[in-house]
């Protein structure tokens, strides 16, 4: 039954399939962890405007499921703007878009958590807004938001599935292509949920060991 | 530094928009203090004491009125706040000290950063303010791990290690338990000592007689009665002051 | 199709999209509840709750509808051959795994205190958990399950790989349709997903704080 692993011919494309499953998750989860930290700052400390337009792309981001914005990604903004763009960028982009929408949340509740009093602090000892929250504020809010963090990476892992269906070649597309050559179903979707839950787990306990070390003790991000 | 005629006002917000109050925690608030002066602030609380004093530092902003350091005048629009800020020591009630860095990281972030000095110089000087506080064995310790009155004092070396022209306090040791409330008194007796300007918000009295030159009390949003010690421990004129003090004591003496 | 048409085609789709996701949500308070309770108060068994919740977490949707659907259903046609079945499935266990997450949340919120209470008149254990801390969990989960409710709806585009004819396959079937139009369908889905997740987690964060309110915390 699960003789298919060993033919090479398969294993190496659940190999490809796996590693642009990978870059996409990464890609994405950074990305988005890049832009979360800018739009939080943003909501924090601007205008109406710019708070505005925050909510604005937040409630876009987080209203519509991921699988329709990818194929607004890969389909619509291509023929809007009568371009040919490669469909892999497009793809790592959304995801990285998607992401920093969660994200924002995500850091500006880590913020909030430690604002007033750090804020206070660093002002007194002379630094400016810019220079606190990059010396005492974020390097905090990096720590206390290690959980939520890893929360949207094993999210994001999942949703990743739906690349195939534009045409990507991630992991479930590997599994549909194995499908169609050996004829066996069963077995390649147990050993392919087999991976991502592998991969998943895996990466999740390294974090949680990376947030017990760096941890700040005393100081949790509720989260709700 | 000055304040002249200062007035800072906050809401306290309600859950429905009717129930919104606005606080006037500072009405015409004038005070000078110079150099070597050490002054102390006291008040029954929620009077808007640390408001002012918080207001002095420019950490809040005043609604009206101006604060000046020596002949700067900070509450003018396009003053450079952070230079401002840099001559201005503050030790907060709840100490906030730096919470991912450790005692000498917490002094020396603004040596590195505000007055832009070197390693090595930096970290002298940030051992010799934690020296002065007497407290160079918990260097290398992180916040969580010291204790209350070890964190206040680490809270006042990072305030005193820029040299600042004055240092505000904001009642430093109320948010201690009473046992570690004396090193800290200790320390700031030690900095009166060395001439530092100070300008205290905090109600431990007998430090207040030992130390304060001249004492200001402070009620609902103004300053009612200044005065030395003498003045407010034997016969304060004004009748709040009396109410303050009789009360004060006869809890201090109990 | 016009702008309009492609509209109606695609709102079409909208029963379809509500059911599954009503289905589920109901399926996974009915397993999400027990489980949080169990993780809370029955130390014993709590790693099967964990384990629950680990496999959740780890194994997309998408592959297990797979799985089900074209792996197990020609093998067990009654249930598995029915996808609105296994799309209930495997959303309705999925949200049962989120929900006791949330759950467990708002158990510790409510407090031991309340549980003390209720076994110091007399009530056994689990009539205590039923009568007292069931009512003020769900007060204190309303935002949680507000956001839960919303991941349902948005994820039951993933139906689309089973032939589920809701709003995301309707949308694709329009660009297939001449003359493959990309442009409008998608952006109106979006519309419409998003018309349907806005207000459902923005009142029942209100309900939830009125309720707050009313109890006292």
């Amino acid at each position: 039954m699960f003789e298919f692993l060993f033919d090479p011919k398969y294993y190496t494309w659940i190999l490809q399939g796996l590693s642009l499953t990978i870059e996409i998750t990464l890609f994405g989860v950074l990305l988005g962890l890049a832009i979360g930290t800018l739009l939080a700052i943003e909501d924090i400390y601007g205008r109406k405007l710019s708070r505005g337009a925050i909510a604005v792309y937040v409630e876009f981001f987080r209203g519509s499921p991921l699988f329709v914005q990818l194929f607004l990604a890969v389909y619509t903004v291509p023929a809007i703007l009568n371009l040919r763009i490669d469909h892999y960028l497009l793809a790592f982009l959304v995801f990285g878009l998607n992401s920093a929408a969660y994200q924002k949340g995500y850091m500006k509740g880590a913020m909030q958590t430690i604002l007033d009093d750090q804020m206070s602090a660093g002002l007194s000892v002379g630094m400016s807004k810019i220079q606190t929250l990059r010396h005492v504020i974020l390097p905090q809010a990096y720590r206390i938001v290690i959980p939520s963090w890893t929360n949207e990476f094993c999210s994001l892992t999942k949703s990743t599935a739906t690349v195939a269906f534009v045409g990507l070649f991630d992991l479930v597309s590997a599994g549909i292509s194995i499908r169609a050559w050996t004829y066996q179903i069963l077995p390649v979707w147990i050993v392919i949920g087999a991976i991502y839950l592998a991969w998943i787990t895996g990466f999740s306990k390294i974090m949680d060991i990376i947030y017990e070390r760096k941890k700040i003790p005393g100081v949790e991000l509720l989260m709700q | 530094m000055e304040a002249k005629n200062v007035y800072k006002a906050y809401r306290i917000k309600g859950d429905k928009k009717e129930d919104t109050k606005i606080v006037q925690a500072v009405k015409d608030v004038s005070l000078q203090i110079h150099k070597g002066d050490i002054k102390l602030i006291f008040g029954p609380s929620g009077s808007g004491k640390s408001t002012f004093l918080r207001c002095m530092a420019m950490l809040d902003f005043p609604d009206k009125g101006e604060i000046y350091l020596g002949d700067q005048c900070l509450t003018k629009p396009g003053v450079d706040l952070n230079k401002a800020r840099a001559r201005i020591g503050f030790v907060f009630q709840h100490i906030y000290l730096f919470r991912h860095l450790t005692a000498l990281g917490n002094v020396e972030l603004a040596l590195r950063q505000v007055l832009k000095l070197p390693k090595e110089e930096a970290r002298k000087r940030a051992l010799a303010a934690l020296a002065e506080v007497k407290i160079t064995d918990c260097c290398s310790k992180y916040p969580s791990q010291m204790s209350g009155g070890q964190a206040q004092r680490v809270g006042i070396a990072r305030a005193i290690a820029r040299n600042p022209d004055i240092i505000l306090l904001d009642e430093p040791t109320s948010a201690l338990d009473p046992e570690l409330t004396g090193e800290v008194i200790d320390t700031l007796r030690d900095l009166a000592k060395e001439g530092t300007t100070m300008l205290i918000v905090s109600h431990e009295m007998p430090f207040a007689k030992e130390v304060a030159e001249e004492m200001i009390f402070y009620d609902q949003g103004t300053i009612l009665e200044t005065g030395p010690p003498s003045l407010f421990f034997n016969a304060p004129n004004t009748d709040r002051a009396k109410q303050f003090m009789t009360r004060i004591i006869n809890r201090t003496t109990r | 199709m016009d702008v309009w048409q492609q509209f109606i085609f695609l709102v079409e789709g909208v029963p379809l999209t509500l059911s599954i996701s009503i289905l589920s949500f109901l399926v996974g308070i009915a397993i999400g509840l027990p489980l949080a309770f169990i993780r809370v108060y029955e130390k014993e068994i709590s790693f099967v709750v964990d384990a629950y919740e680990k496999i959740w977490r780890g194994i997309p949707e998408i592959v297990l509808m797979l799985l089900l659907y074209f792996g197990l259903g020609p093998y067990f046609p009654m249930p598995f051959n029915n996808a609105f079945f296994v799309a209930a499935f495997v959303l309705g266990l999925r949200s049962g795994a989120n929900q006791s997450q949330i759950y467990r949340g708002a158990i510790r919120g409510v407090g031991d205190e309340q549980m003390i209470a209720g076994t110091s008149v007399g009530l056994s254990k689990w009539s205590a958990i039923w009568h007292i801390m069931v009512p003020q969990v769900f007060t204190f989960s309303t935002p949680g399950l507000g956001s839960e409710y919303a991941l349902l709806i948005k994820d039951s585009a993933y139906v689309y790989v089973i032939g589920i004819f809701e709003i995301m396959s309707r949308s694709i079937q329009l660009k297939a349709m001449p003359p493959g139009d990309v442009i409008t369908p998608f952006i109106l889905a979006a519309i419409i997903y998003i018309a349907m997740t806005f207000p459902i987690a923005f009142s029942l964060d209100r309900w939830g704080n009125r309720r707050k309110k009313k109890i006292g915390l």
